[in-house]
């Protein structure tokens, strides 16, 4: 359903999208994974015709954005980070004024909008104005007008930032739904367990480049059965990285003062590695141990940790 | 164009349902016609407000006594109220405001002026005020200067008044050779005074010259004042498009099907028909609240729409060169009050000089206050066609031409 080929997009000297590809089959819940300034916006927003890409080709369906950006326009909806609709207005307003602007008819959108309400448990509330709801009933509303005309290809721009985990579910239900319709969905996110949750397949994104890319139990994979260590405490770059090269079984994976990242075969073996240090006379100040997920995988793949 | 309906819509709803900003500056006009209204008297037919002036005579002589009679005669007593007070009484009510100015007649005012010597009369002015004083001033010193030509004139015959006036009773043989003595120095003089050098021309004034000073102060005032506050809420409404794209509306709008163009033409067209309305609302209520006789229905109704689409013309042009809402503050609010005090909306142009003038002829706000004054004036339609045909192309032309830089501006702004 969506072909993404070989895109890039600079910004001054910045390389915000640096040379990704990928494609996302029909009904598809695709994640892009990756912290800030990863260049999940910049994709989307070339995806959705906001900015012209340097080099690529984008196409949907059998349509090539650079040509065909009206027909593709009516087969996309977008759910935007920023609660995008008019807050004076009221849900049930909001939701038939976008729906009419896709070309949905009178009958049909007032079914959906109907649908929509009681679906997100709006229903009763949609006659009052959006400026009166709660942060999670927004972003409800957000994620419905993104629906409403029952997109071919939904693109959602973390569409569950700093809401409830009610609301949360609520949302995921309802994309688990779109999918199953056949609505591809290309989801970017920051948050690794919704990753887990919703998609069917994972790129994770650093510094504008697809890092790797598959099934949550393929990316696992790159990982193997090493864990992932963290420790910080009060030491330099160059003594962690001599104690930690002692160990044929670690890898360090990113250092800075005072924090190390390393991925280690056995996490048994870390009271020795630990141990190494206390000998130097380090002060350890915390040490985590990360399981292979898609967070160790994050891990050894950026050498950062992702947080919400 | 359906969506341009629906975008209108939209933006009509929600103005609807948070009115605040827009009913405010549709109440100032309001407020300050009734203001001037009060300060210059509400009645048109050419009346001017009455001058209120504090008379404390000190030398309460046969001369004193004349001139404060003299400016409650005639005509003066419509444009003067004259209240006789004690000198230090009227200082404290001038102080306080009570009037436009204070009187002062020394004494041995009379006196000096039958010894011929030079004297003076002081006026205080209220400082508050800043015509009806200078009115009192203008009064009074035509009256010193009548005053003192005639002391000159009939220097002698005073001095024979004076002598006369000593005496208990007045000889006939007295009296006639003075009334001799003021017919030869009358006759005398005539050659000099008789044709006059300078003569006041009486003329009626035309039809249409004499309608102008029909016209009252809220005439005046409520046009200008609409002009003005037409172009900040039609400035309101555009800078919907800074908060749509603060929001991301904007950016969701952009990607569905509507184009930036319908969008940029939507706020031209709400920001029109939001303006007929307003206008037509402060027509009603100058109709109601003051009076006012707008003229020609047909006319004003051709007036507010053609003035509606000048305005959002302009502001759509404005606002191609603004990003941000600091932007649109700083420049739209000065090119509006810029505009408004050259145009007139703040002070009649009647009272510019011609080299201003010329740059109050460059704004809406003259052609608009001047469409209105025309039409008030019973003006027909034809006569001001020539104006409304300007604005509209001009309206249209900045609009299009704001359309075009917008679009740009807002590409570069929401890709960013």
């Amino acid at each position: 359903m969506l072909h993404i080929d070989h895109l890039s997009k600079t910004f001054d000297t910045i390389k915000a999208v640096d040379d990704i590809s990928f494609e996302v089959a029909e009904g598809e819940i695709f994640g892009f994974l990756g912290p800030n300034g990863a260049g999940k916006t910049t994709t989307i927003s070339m995806i959705a015709g906001l900015l012209k890409p340097d080099s690529g080709k984008i196409r949907i369906g059998s349509l090539d954005l650079d040509g065909d950006l009206k027909k593709i326009k009516r087969l996309m909806g977008v759910v935007p980070q920023e609660m995008a609709f008019y807050e004076e207005l009221t849900a049930k307003e909001n939701l038939l004024f976008w729906g009419k602007l896709q070309g949905v008819r009178k009958k049909k959108l007032e079914e959906r909008v109907q649908y929509y309400l009681e679906k997100t448990g709006l229903l009763g509330r949609e006659n009052e104005a959006l400026k009166k709801y709660s942060g999670g009933m927004k972003r409800r509303i957000n994620l419905i007008i993104g629906l409403i005309h029952e997109p071919k290809l939904l693109l959602l721009d973390e569409p569950t930032a700093g809401i409830d985990i009610q609301t949360k579910l609520n949302i995921y239900e309802i994309i688990k739904e779109a999918s199953s319709k056949g609505t591809t969905i290309l989801y970017t996110t920051h948050n690794l367990q919704e990753a887990e949750e919703l998609c069917h397949r994972i790129a994770i994104l650093d510094l504008g480049k697809i890092l790797a890319m598959g099934t949550l139990n393929e990316l696992v994979q790159i990982v193997g059965e090493k864990d992932i260590v963290i420790v910080s405490g009060k030491f330099s770059i160059d003594q962690a990285r001599t104690i930690i090269s002692s160990f044929q079984q670690a890898t360090v994976l990113s250092i800075e003062e005072g924090k190390i990242v390393f991925s280690l075969e056995a996490s048994k073996n870390i009271s020795t590695v630990l141990e190494e240090f206390f000998k130097k006379g380090i002060t350890i100040d915390d040490v985590s141990i990360k399981q292979p997920n898609l967070e160790s995988v994050f891990l050894k793949l950026t050498g950062k940790e992702l947080r919400e | 164009m359906r969506n341009l309906f629906y975008l209108v819509r939209k933006d009509f709803k929600r103005k609807w349902k948070n009115p605040v900003v827009i009913l405010g500056f549709l109440f100032i006009p309001i407020v300050f016609t009734v203001i001037f209204g009060m300060v210059f008297g509400s009645g048109g037919e050419g009346t001017l407000p009455q001058v209120k002036i504090f008379a404390a005579d000190n030398d309460q002589s046969l001369i004193s006594g004349l001139l404060l009679g003299a400016l409650t005669q005639g005509e003066l007593n419509e444009l003067i109220e004259l209240e006789a007070i004690e000198e230090d009484e009227g200082r404290k009510l001038l102080d306080r405001g009570k009037a436009s100015a204070l009187l002062i007649i020394p004494e041995n005012f009379g006196q000096n002026i039958w010894d011929g010597q030079s004297t003076e009369i002081l006026l205080i002015k209220n400082p508050a005020e800043q015509f009806l004083p200078q009115i009192a001033e203008e009064i009074l010193d035509t009256m010193t200067l009548v005053l003192s030509s005639l002391r000159h004139l009939f220097a002698d015959e005073l001095d024979t008044v004076r002598e006369l006036a000593d005496l208990e009773e007045f000889p006939d043989e007295a009296i006639s050779a003075l009334s001799l003595q003021f017919k030869d120095r009358i006759d005398g003089a005539s050659k000099y005074l008789f044709p006059p050098v300078i003569s006041l021309k009486q003329i009626t004034l035309s039809e249409e010259k004499k309608d102008v000073e029909d016209l009252s102060v809220q005439a005046h005032i409520l046009p200008a004042m609409a002009v003005m506050f037409l172009l900040f809420i039609c400035n309101a409404v555009f800078e919907d498009i800074l908060s749509e794209k603060e929001s991301g509306t904007l950016m969701r709008l952009r990607i569905s099907p509507v184009n930036l163009t319908e969008y940029i033409w939507s706020k031209i067209v709400i920001s029109t028909l939001i303006g007929i309305l307003c206008t037509s609302l402060l027509i009603i209520l100058g109709r109601v609240l003051f009076s006012i006789h707008w003229g020609d229905p047909a006319a004003v109704a051709l007036l507010v729409l053609c003035l509606n689409i000048l305005i959002a013309g302009f502001i759509a042009f404005l606002f191609s060169f603004v990003r941000t809402e600091r932007q649109a503050g700083a420049l739209l609010t000065t090119v509006i009050l810029l505009m408004s005090m050259l145009g007139g909306s703040m002070i009649p142009v009647e009272n510019y000089p011609p080299v201003i003038l010329i740059f109050s002829k460059l704004t809406l706000n003259y052609w608009g206050i001047t469409a209105f004054k025309k039409i008030m004036r019973g003006e027909s339609l034809a006569t001001i066609l020539p104006i409304l045909s300007v604005m509209v192309v001009a309206g249209v032309m900045l609009s299009i031409m704001g359309s075009y830089f917008l679009n740009k501006n807002l590409k570069k702004g929401i890709s960013q």
